[in-house]
């Protein structure tokens, strides 16, 4: 059961889930961390990215190292619409915002079907083969994946800690009072944060319709991963999304390898119940009282 | 205001009860049907929901109450008010087990936990095929007992549990437990100082709410046939808190009005399935926006502004005040 070969494909394909969870999740803590909402049409943002890379990667042939990070600013630009007419109402009012961008959610996902229809697509695979790195065979495309999110999240990190717009983002998500007062402009703030969420998510929901499938209710998935890392890491915790996603992937992709993909969801539930029983706010976030 | 309420109140359960004998078995029977069911799972929500807490896994309650039903009845033969007795009371023996530990949680991680409860539930639903048959469910779920298998006499079955239920929560809400619960969701900690049990209520009122979904379970199950858990996933228990959103969270004429609205509305626009789920979720988003306490709100801001209008006409009439709100 243990040997080698099978070790080594675990790994490799709870990296490349981590990453991909990582993504998700950074997005959906970022929206709630900042803005305060919670959204619930996290999903539907990743299957309008797999979209996007499925027409600029699979029909126009544009290089897939370009058409990756392009279908995502394109999704993340198109979201600003979004932005203007539908988040903006709900920023700082979470429990509207769950129910709101359900309405969100429900809109585009139904758009979707009546554009591209129910049926599911693929988006054709970038890299083929496997390389041999010290006798372990692994799977080019994954390793592709791993590649573009680390390179994301260097990107993402370098903004937000080095950055005199980084350093605003984090004033405004500590008190958007406060940071108006010191002459930050919050409302660009929050756009900047809207796109950079939004670009994380596309690229993830990118790169997951390309090594499963594409359709319009593909989001689904991505949004329970979301909601499970962002609960594990703690809501509104950056270290904690990239924390929880490393921990979900590999975990992920250990039980299913070997016990089952059943066996893995429950885990992985169950786990997360537990843990909001006990610490709800994740394992690297603050709590409450300590926040407000 | 009290006596013309009461009178239309009399006049709708007057007219849904006289509804099979204008309309035996049409298209109308067959939403009032529906109506009637998710009454029960909408109102029994607003119960949970008035105390603070918004539930994501209450369809899975109801599932919980439906297998518990339907497997009594097919596989141990007990006969029809006993299965749904027994599918009322599993999920509130779940929900006295767990609420303790859920409960204890402020509400936006209760709503997160539930989610994840509703999916856990769901799961075991799919994967204990030898007992719940699996994702296909189970077939062939007999009618209740001979007088309901016609469409009317099933109807006024439903429709009986679904005002028992509307009257169960109503005296709950409008009774001192009701400014309890009110008095919980609103200040916790000064409900405790005065000597509230907290937690006890709240564990009652959810205890309660899911008994009562449980008996919605077990009355779709015969009502369709048969039983299957795509039924009882996620996006049905969001239909039940969309319901109370869209009516009004705040007081019980709210998810009534939800009931009606949600499930008069996709059948009416049948034609257009995905044109309808779009313009369902605009109407969300234009309503969590501009009116957060829902339709109920939006009626008595109407009312609020006729009644401005009717005093600048009548130049400042001093009765304006009463007609806003009930």
């Amino acid at each position: 059961m243990f040997t080698l070969a099978s070790v080594g494909q675990v790994l490799i394909n709870g990296a490349s889930l981590s990453a991909i969870y990582v993504l998700v999740a950074l997005g959906f803590t970022l929206l709630f961390g900042i803005m305060r909402v919670v959204n619930f049409a996290h999903g539907a943002f990743a299957m309008l990215g797999g979209y996007a890379l499925y027409y600029l990667w699979g029909s126009f042939g544009v290089p897939y190292v370009i058409a990756v990070p392009l279908a995502a600013a394109f999704v993340a630009i198109v979201a600003l619409i979004a932005e203007r007419l539908v988040f903006r109402w709900y920023y700082q009012r979470m429990f509207e915002s769950m129910i709101g961008l359900l309405g969100l959610n429900l809109a585009l996902v139904y758009s979707a079907v009546m554009i591209w229809d129910v049926y599911e697509r693929s988006i054709p695979p970038a890299f083929g083969g496997l390389i041999e790195v010290c006798g372990l065979m692994l799977p080019t495309d994954r390793l592709v994946v791993i590649c573009i999110a680390v390179v994301v999240l260097a990107l993402f990190w370098f903004f937000m800690t080095r950055t005199r717009h980084g350093l605003a983002m984090r004033a405004t998500a500590q008190d958007l009072e406060i940071a108006e007062t010191q002459g930050i402009d919050t409302v660009t703030t929050y756009r900047i944060a809207f796109v950079i969420a939004i670009f994380m998510t596309a690229l993830a929901g990118a790169l997951y319709a390309q090594i499963y499938s594409l359709s319009p209710f593909m989001g689904d998935r991505p949004l329970l991963v979301a909601f499970i890392v962002v609960i594990l890491g703690g809501m509104g915790s950056i270290p904690g999304a990239a924390l929880g996603g490393v921990i979900l992937g590999f975990t992920e992709s250990f039980l299913s390898t070997f016990y089952g993909a059943s066996i893995s969801s429950f885990a992985s539930f169950g786990v997360v119940i537990a843990l909001l029983v006990v610490r709800p706010w994740g394992l690297l976030g603050t709590p409450e009282s300590a926040r407000a | 205001m009290r006596s013309p309420g009461r009178i239309l109140i009399a006049g709708v359960v007057l007219l849904a009860v006289a509804l099979p004998i204008i309309d035996p078995k049409g298209f109308l029977l067959t939403v009032a049907t529906l109506i009637a069911l998710n009454l029960i799972g909408a109102t029994s929500l607003h119960l949970v929901i008035r105390t603070g807490h918004v539930s994501l896994a209450h369809a899975a309650f109801m599932g919980v109450g439906g297998y518990t039903a339907t497997l009594t009845l097919m596989k141990l033969g007990w006969p029809f008010p006993l299965n749904i007795l027994a599918g009322a009371l599993t999920p509130a023996l779940l929900a006295l087990l767990i609420g303790p530990v859920l409960l204890r949680l402020q509400g936006k991680y209760f709503v997160l936990v539930t989610f994840l409860l509703g999916e856990i539930l769901r799961l075991v639903f799919v994967q204990w095929a030898s007992v719940t048959g699996g994702a296909n469910g189970i077939f062939g779920v007999p009618p209740a007992a001979p007088i309901f298998a016609s469409p009317a006499g099933f109807y006024w079955l439903v429709l009986g549990a679904a005002l028992l239920c509307v009257a169960v929560v109503a005296r709950v809400l409008n009774g001192e437990t009701g400014r309890v619960i009110d008095s919980v969701r609103e200040g916790e900690r000064l409900a405790q100082c005065a000597g509230v049990p907290v937690l006890q209520v709240k564990v009652a009122a959810f205890v309660l709410a899911t008994a009562l979904v449980g008996v919605q379970g077990g009355l779709t199950a015969h009502y369709l046939q048969y039983i299957d858990p795509g039924a009882f996933t996620s996006v049905q228990s969001l239909g039940f808190v969309v319901m109370n959103v869209i009516g009004g969270m705040r007081s019980l004429l709210g998810p009534i009005i939800g009931v009606v609205f949600m499930v008069t509305m996709p059948e009416f626009l049948r034609g257009y399935v995905e044109m309808q789920q779009v313009m369902f979720g605009i109407i969300l988003i234009v309503v969590m926006a501009a009116f957060p306490g829902g339709l109920v709100e939006l009626a008595s801001h109407l009312r609020a502004v006729a009644g401005r209008y009717a005093d600048t006409a009548k130049s400042g009439g001093a009765r304006s005040e009463r007609a806003v709100g009930p």
